[in-house]
């Protein structure tokens, strides 16, 4: 008897439950990994187009965690394995497994195509399908201290790229000053060591042959490559990086150029406003720091001096696996339009692979833009950077020779080709 | 009333509750299941399926066996046997610096230095340390620019010997051993004060009444009683090393051109940092060092311990 009220009493609650059901119903949640928890601006962007687009559809709540970059790869790695991956999460284009593994979903009918930039769907198509969101998208740029580069008694020409021989000088006058010419660090990326370099060599070979430098159907024991780092071992051995090379973080390089010791270049993708328009009290530039970018230095001989190298980095990917792919792609879907675009560039002061009107930017650094844009104009563009186009072994011996050992002076012009040539060169 | 005296007919056979020394069946499996189950699912399970995986290649969700494929590719990749070589002169030259270290500075509280309870808590604080902590000290000291080592040799008129203590392959493995070292001293001096404390006081005693010096009582005395404590540490050390990964990863992460590249290292990097999500020939990696690690124990048990009973 006691047993049959108790039954009747569960029976009632659930039938109360159940009719109450959509008045109670919670919205799904989705996981949302973001890099750049160290970045405000970027981090502003992201949690605003959160917070808009929990506003606009209250049946999806999402829970967004920022994640350094590294971190986001090794738990994602596991966690795509195990359907525990979050169903929206940062990724570059040069992490290409988890494609090729299928654990990306595509996004072509979750969001409006319209809403990218053409040039940069490339960077996350595959047969035919579009898997990434580009948010993030940059240029490699040689920003500079305006007042330095004039104190060790360098003008820079009006087209604002230096020849192969006026960069040597430079470099030999800052030494001479006791002014590092080129405040650049590896301590904490595999990229960073090569950017003097393979920049030079897109320059001297042009957009063709240094694709197939990069596919690894042209050697590094070409003459032209040889020169062009005969050249770049020249500046090392002339004292062009810091003796910290090995050990200075890419936030540290920054600090270096517009704080303290001070630097004359500072090679660097042109996201460096993500940490140099930060506050100064946390690490950002001085508010009057005299910045300048100019062109990487034309080589003699150059096939390509107007070439510069554009990349997509900072993405963001539905998982396969998702449970909510409705409220994954709608979240997507939202922010993928112009107007999220314009706001990246007006608030990160950054290209961006979204469809973006420069028009309507209003932005405390427009004069920044402005300098960027004049450095942007007229450019004939490469796409990618070598760790986009390397893979395994070669990205690691990349990493290991190219960005490290050779710009720190550890290891001749020769011993790095013919490491670079062992690990990449398909010949 | 019943007797206690048990007749011989009463003997139970092994496994019976009479026997104080066994108990039933059940109780057996309630006291073991949850150790094996621990042990089978967090050790075995995932060892076994390590040395499964290395006869596959695993792309995606998908796996193909490849037989001794992985194996026959690790003889010739010049990058592990790099890791091995750093790997092997970390373990077994490393374990001499920690405990000779540890020895020294038991023997300095033991002899009663000014400040002994202050340095043996001073000396022992960073046993209690994270590697990531460790990391970013030691980091800070041997930065180029302004770090305490490169400072201190500059202010003593030695700035020439200042140096890239992490950025020169010749200089970074010997930079990592210092800071390891640096963090297990405290260990092995406790280990080697206990033993020290616990030698017998007569025989100290009559090595005074012959007029023996702290030198000859150290030299014939005190390291040969503490053999068996210091083979102990020795061995303990050494595989600790075998698999050291965290301080290397955080300090150069392999680098400068693989100089500081240990195998631990290079499997994480195989595994997660290659473009791939194949895990058979991490697996293989592993496998293979799982041997080695294996053999090496028994080789120096063999070795050292013909004489002394080794426990670790």
């Amino acid at each position: 008897m006691r047993w049959g009220r108790f039954g009747c009493a569960v029976a009632a609650a659930a039938l109360s439950i159940g009719c109450m059901g959509p008045a109670l119903a919670q919205p799904a949640q989705i996981n949302m990994w973001s890099n750049w928890p160290d970045e405000p601006a970027k981090k502003d962007w992201v949690s605003a187009r959160v917070k808009e687009f929990e506003a606009a559809n209250p049946q999806c709540a999402v829970k967004l965690s920022f994640i350094p970059k590294a971190d986001i790869y090794t738990q994602a790695k596991s966690a795509v394995r195990t359907g525990q991956a979050p169903d929206i999460f940062y990724l570059e284009p040069d992490q290409p497994e988890f494609l090729a593994g299928g654990f990306l979903e595509p996004l072509d009918s979750y969001i409006d195509l319209a809403g990218l930039e053409d040039w940069a769907k490339p960077a996350w198509t595959s047969k035919g399908k579009v898997y990434g969101l580009p948010v993030e998208a940059y240029t490699v740029e040689l920003y500079y201290n305006k007042d330095l580069v004039k104190k060790v008694g360098v003008d820079v020409p009006a087209n604002f790229q230096l020849t192969q021989a006026q960069f040597t000088d430079l470099v030999k006058k800052g030494v001479a000053a006791g002014i590092t010419p080129i405040s650049q660090g590896v301590g904490d990326r595999p990229f960073p060591g090569g950017l003097v370099l393979y920049e030079a060599l897109l320059r001297k070979l042009g957009p063709e042959d240094y694709g197939k430098l990069l596919d690894g159907t042209l050697s590094y024991k070409d003459p032209r490559v040889i020169e062009v780092m005969d050249w770049v071992k020249g500046l090392v051995d002339a004292g062009a990086y810091p003796k910290s090379f090995s050990t200075l973080k890419l936030g540290e390089s920054h600090f270096y150029f517009y704080n303290t010791p001070g630097s004359l270049t500072f090679p660097d993708p042109s996201w460096f406003t993500g940490r140099a328009f930060a506050p100064p009290e946390s690490g950002g530039m001085p508010a009057n720091f005299p910045l300048g970018i100019m062109q990487f230095p034309a080589m003699d001989g150059g096939k390509c001096p107007e070439c510069k190298t554009l990349a997509v980095a900072g993405s963001f990917v539905m998982y396969s696996k998702s449970k909510n792919k409705d409220c994954a792609g709608a979240l997507l879907k939202s922010m993928a339009t112009r107007d999220n675009g314009t706001k990246w560039m007006e608030q990160v002061s950054l290209q961006t692979g979204l469809a973006s009107d420069p028009s309507k930017i209003k932005s405390a650094h427009a004069d920044y833009f402005a300098e960027l844009n004049a450095r942007n104009k007229g450019v004939k563009y490469f796409f990618g950077t070598p760790l986009f186009h390397y893979r395994a072994k070669c990205a690691e011996t990349y990493t290991q020779v190219m960005n490290n050992a050779f710009p720190a002076g550890l290891i001749s012009v020769q011993d790095a080709a013919d490491k670079m040539n062992a690990a990449c060169f398909k010949g | 009333m019943t007797s206690t005296a048990a007749r011989p007919d009463d003997v139970k056979s092994p496994g019976s509750v009479a026997d104080p020394r066994r108990t039933s069946w059940p109780v057996l499996v309630v006291f073991l299941v949850p150790a094996l189950a621990i042990y089978v699912g967090l050790t075995a399970y995932p060892a076994f399926r390590t040395i499964y995986d290395s006869f596959f290649t695993i792309e995606g969700l998908d796996a193909t066996f490849v037989g001794l494929d992985n194996y026959r590719a690790l003889m010739s990749d010049e990058t592990f046997w790099v890791a091995v070589r750093n790997t092997f002169v970390w373990s077994f030259i490393a374990p001499v610096l920690d405990v000779s270290t540890g020895l020294l500075l038991a023997l300095a509280l033991y002899a009663g230095v000014p400040f002994a309870r202050f340095l043996r808590v001073a000396w022992f604080t960073p046993v209690l340390l994270s590697y990531v902590v460790v990391a970013i000290l030691w980091m800070w000291i041997y930065n180029y620019d302004w770090g305490i080592l490169n400072e201190v040799l500059r202010a003593v008129g030695l700035g020439a010997l200042a140096s890239s203590w992490l950025g020169d392959p010749n200089l970074a493995l010997g930079a990592l051993i210092v800071t390891h070292a640096w963090k297990w001293a405290g260990f092995n001096m406790v280990v080697c004060l206990a033993a020290i404390h616990s030698l017998p006081r007569e025989v100290l005693e009559a090595a005074d009444l012959d007029n023996c010096g702290w030198g000859a009582k150290l030299r014939h005395v005190i390291v040969p009683m503490l053999r068996p404590t210091l083979l102990n540490l020795y061995i303990l050390a050494f595989i600790g090393k075998m698999k050291i990964f965290d301080l290397v990863w955080i300090m150069t992460g392999g680098g400068p051109l693989w100089a500081t590249e240990t195998v631990s290292t290079y499997v994480y990097k195989r595994a997660f940092n290659w473009n791939t999500f194949d895990l058979g020939y991490p697996s293989a990696i592993a496998a293979v060092w799982f041997g080695v690690v294996c053999a090496a124990v028994v080789i120096l048990n063999r070795v050292l311990a013909s004489k002394d009973r080794l426990e670790y």
